[in-house]
């Protein structure tokens, strides 16, 4: 795999009247061509402060990175003709309309008038801009403008494009356009590197993925190994606990050798394989050959957020909410 | 080359952006036409027991206007970037390869533009009211109305992407502004002052303006007061910009 965003022990502070904040602490990563990262943390994690790094908007303290081949710090220009950048805020100009903001924003990249209005006409076909093209950007919906806003990083066809949470403000529908857009552009070779508060999304979007939590990362794989490393899969069992069923398929299934974990709860149990798809069969027919009646069965696959939690202790969906520091 | 075509395309976006603002450019016609309008009748009556004749009252006051426009205009600059930054627009510049002195000066070129608008709006009225026009020194004045125009606008600018925010930066302006225009003898000459006063003046830029501009008024360009003028501007204006160019460069907007 070529590597084309890359880092090294990436480290950023702020000062502020009540102190240092920490909000990247030593990040490297190794981002592939063609692929969608993701980027996966609560709030205050340090996702933006880190992407801001890599699109030249904010100076590296130490560590050091590399896009498409060329130093960050070193080489600001160089870099910032190859990237599109979707920031968390957008940015489109209020009092102009989508096309001319789109067409102003090809332009400061260095294309001519006319290829730039005919790029900027297919891509507000592609991403359904058109019929609100001309109309000021001020009257847009939430969603709109989020669309406009990723179709201004991309105007240019860069090599790489940092999306910061594309999808925020987007219905379940457009959403899962936007996915399919970013598939798209991945499919014509664009590396997509982007944040997301989402489950969802960091699963079913991204090729691989990283979670961050104060600055730091703590995992980091395929949404798929992320998951299997955690806990593998669970599976509850209920039981009718008549004459000790419960005591003795408790110490049956704890001897197989596939089970990691047990815990028991009331009358159900709870246990962890490494692959609960392999492992029902083998444990129905125990428990049938033993005559231990069973109530019901359920398997489920873990999700990135018991990754988190694993990682950190905490659960993804409350994280963040506590962090006293505010955003810029 | 690739700088004077960014500086055209931003020039040319906010343009439109201000004749988009009804707001604004009601404002931008309305304030220096109702200064004229209320005070110039009441200079006209204090302007004898002063030593002035009456019909040199115009000739007084509309240079102190007209730098009056120019000083407002550029320092009031950096609301609109604080919004913009707030907004994520000048991100958004910044991370395209457009040149960082064409952001920053597209806007302010833009504003000069406007500001020569409004500038030949009140002097057409002025004339229409017996001021009399001397084209070279009207000339020579508008090229000094752009220096401090332009300063103001770059220090305003460069102040908003510091500051980040709207409290601190309206704060540091509204406390500059209030000085800088009591010290400068806008509406009135600062030779009425007291001497302690117009010893301060001579630190403050806006004085010099005014002091140019009354001079060339009336088209005196032998006067002290022009070529002082443009040696206070001139190098401020430069330094300025090179120093607010700077601060977009590393800006942590
Ligand atoms: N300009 C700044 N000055 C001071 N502190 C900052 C600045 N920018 C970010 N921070 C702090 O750095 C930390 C990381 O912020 P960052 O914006 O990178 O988080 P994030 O992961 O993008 O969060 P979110 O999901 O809310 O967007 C936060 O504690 C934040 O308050
Ligand atoms: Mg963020």
């Amino acid at each position: 795999m070529e590597a084309i965003i890359s880092t090294t022990d990436l480290r950023k502070q702020f000062h502020s009247r009540r102190g240092a904040v920490e909000a990247v602490r030593g990040v490297s990563i190794e981002v592939g061509r063609g692929e969608i990262f993701g980027f996966l943390g609560p709030n205050g994690a340090g996702k933006t402060t880190t992407l801001r790094m890599l699109t030249t908007l904010l100076p590296i303290d130490s560590g050091s990175a590399t896009v498409a081949g060329i130093d960050v710090a070193r080489r600001p220009k160089q870099v910032r003709s190859r990237i599109g950048y979707v920031s968390q805020l957008g940015g489109a100009d209020e009092l102009a309309t989508g096309r001319e903001n789109l067409i102003l924003q090809g332009r400061l990249y260095g294309g001519d008038l006319a290829s730039v209005s005919s790029r900027a006409q297919l891509l507000m076909e592609i991403l359904d801009i058109n019929e609100f093209a001309d109309r000021r950007v001020k009257t847009y919906s939430g969603g709109q403008r989020r669309r406009l806003d990723v179709a201004l990083g991309i105007v240019h066809e860069p090599e790489v494009l940092f999306l910061d949470e594309p999808s925020t403000g987007l219905d379940p529908q457009n959403r899962a356009h936007l996915w399919d857009h970013v598939r798209a552009l991945r499919s014509r070779g664009t590396t997509i590197f982007l944040t997301t508060h989402y489950l969802e999304e960091a699963d079913v979007l991204c090729d691989r993925l990283m979670i961050m939590d104060h600055g730091q990362i703590v995992a980091e794989g395929t949404p798929r190994d992320l998951k299997r490393q955690v806990s593998g899969d669970s599976v509850l069992l209920s039981l009718h606990d008549e004459g000790g069923a419960l005591a003795r398929a408790r110490l049956l299934i704890s001897a197989e050798p596939y089970v990691r974990e047990l815990t028991t709860d009331g009358d159900q149990l709870r246990l962890y394989v490494e692959d609960g798809s392999a492992a029902l069969p083998g444990l129905l027919r125990l428990l049938d050959r033993e005559r231990i009646a069973l109530k019901s069965i359920s398997l489920s696959e873990p999700t990135l957020d018991d990754v988190f939690l694993h990682q950190t202790g905490r659960s993804l969906r409350d994280a963040g909410t506590n962090t006293t520091e505010s955003a810029a | 080359m690739k700088t004077f075509r960014d500086t055209g395309l931003l020039f040319h976006r906010y343009t439109l952006q201000m004749l988009r603002n009804p707001v604004w450019l009601f404002v931008g016609f309305s304030s220096p036409i109702l200064y004229l309008a209320l005070f110039t009748p009441m200079l006209k009556h204090v302007a004898p027991t002063l030593g002035v004749r009456s019909g040199g009252v115009l000739e007084i006051f509309l240079p102190g206007i007209l730098a009056l426009l120019a000083f407002a205009s550029g320092i009031s600059m950096g609301f609109s970037t604080i919004f913009e930054l707030q907004a994520g627009v000048i991100e958004r510049f910044r991370v395209t390869p457009a040149s960082r002195f064409a952001i920053l000066i597209g806007p302010i070129l833009s504003g000069l533009m406007m500001m020569a608008v409004f500038d030949a709006v009140v002097v057409a009225i002025a004339v229409g009211v017996g001021f009399q026009v001397h084209w070279l020194g009207l000339a020579a004045l508008a090229v000094l109305l752009g220096l401090l125009a332009a300063l103001m606008a770059a220090f305003s600018t460069a102040t908003a992407l510091v500051t980040r925010e709207i409290n601190s930066f309206a704060a540091i302006i509204n406390g500059l502004n209030l000085p800088i225009l009591l010290l400068a003898g806008v509406l009135l000459p600062i030779s009425f002052g007291p001497v302690w006063m117009r010893v301060l003046a001579h630190f403050n830029p806006l004085y010099y303006a005014v002091q140019a501009s009354r001079a060339l008024a009336t088209g005196t360009f032998g006067a002290p007061a022009v070529w002082q003028g443009f040696a206070v501007l001139a190098p401020l204006c430069a330094l300025i910009i090179f120093w607010a160019t700077r601060v977009f460069r590393k800006a942590v907007a």
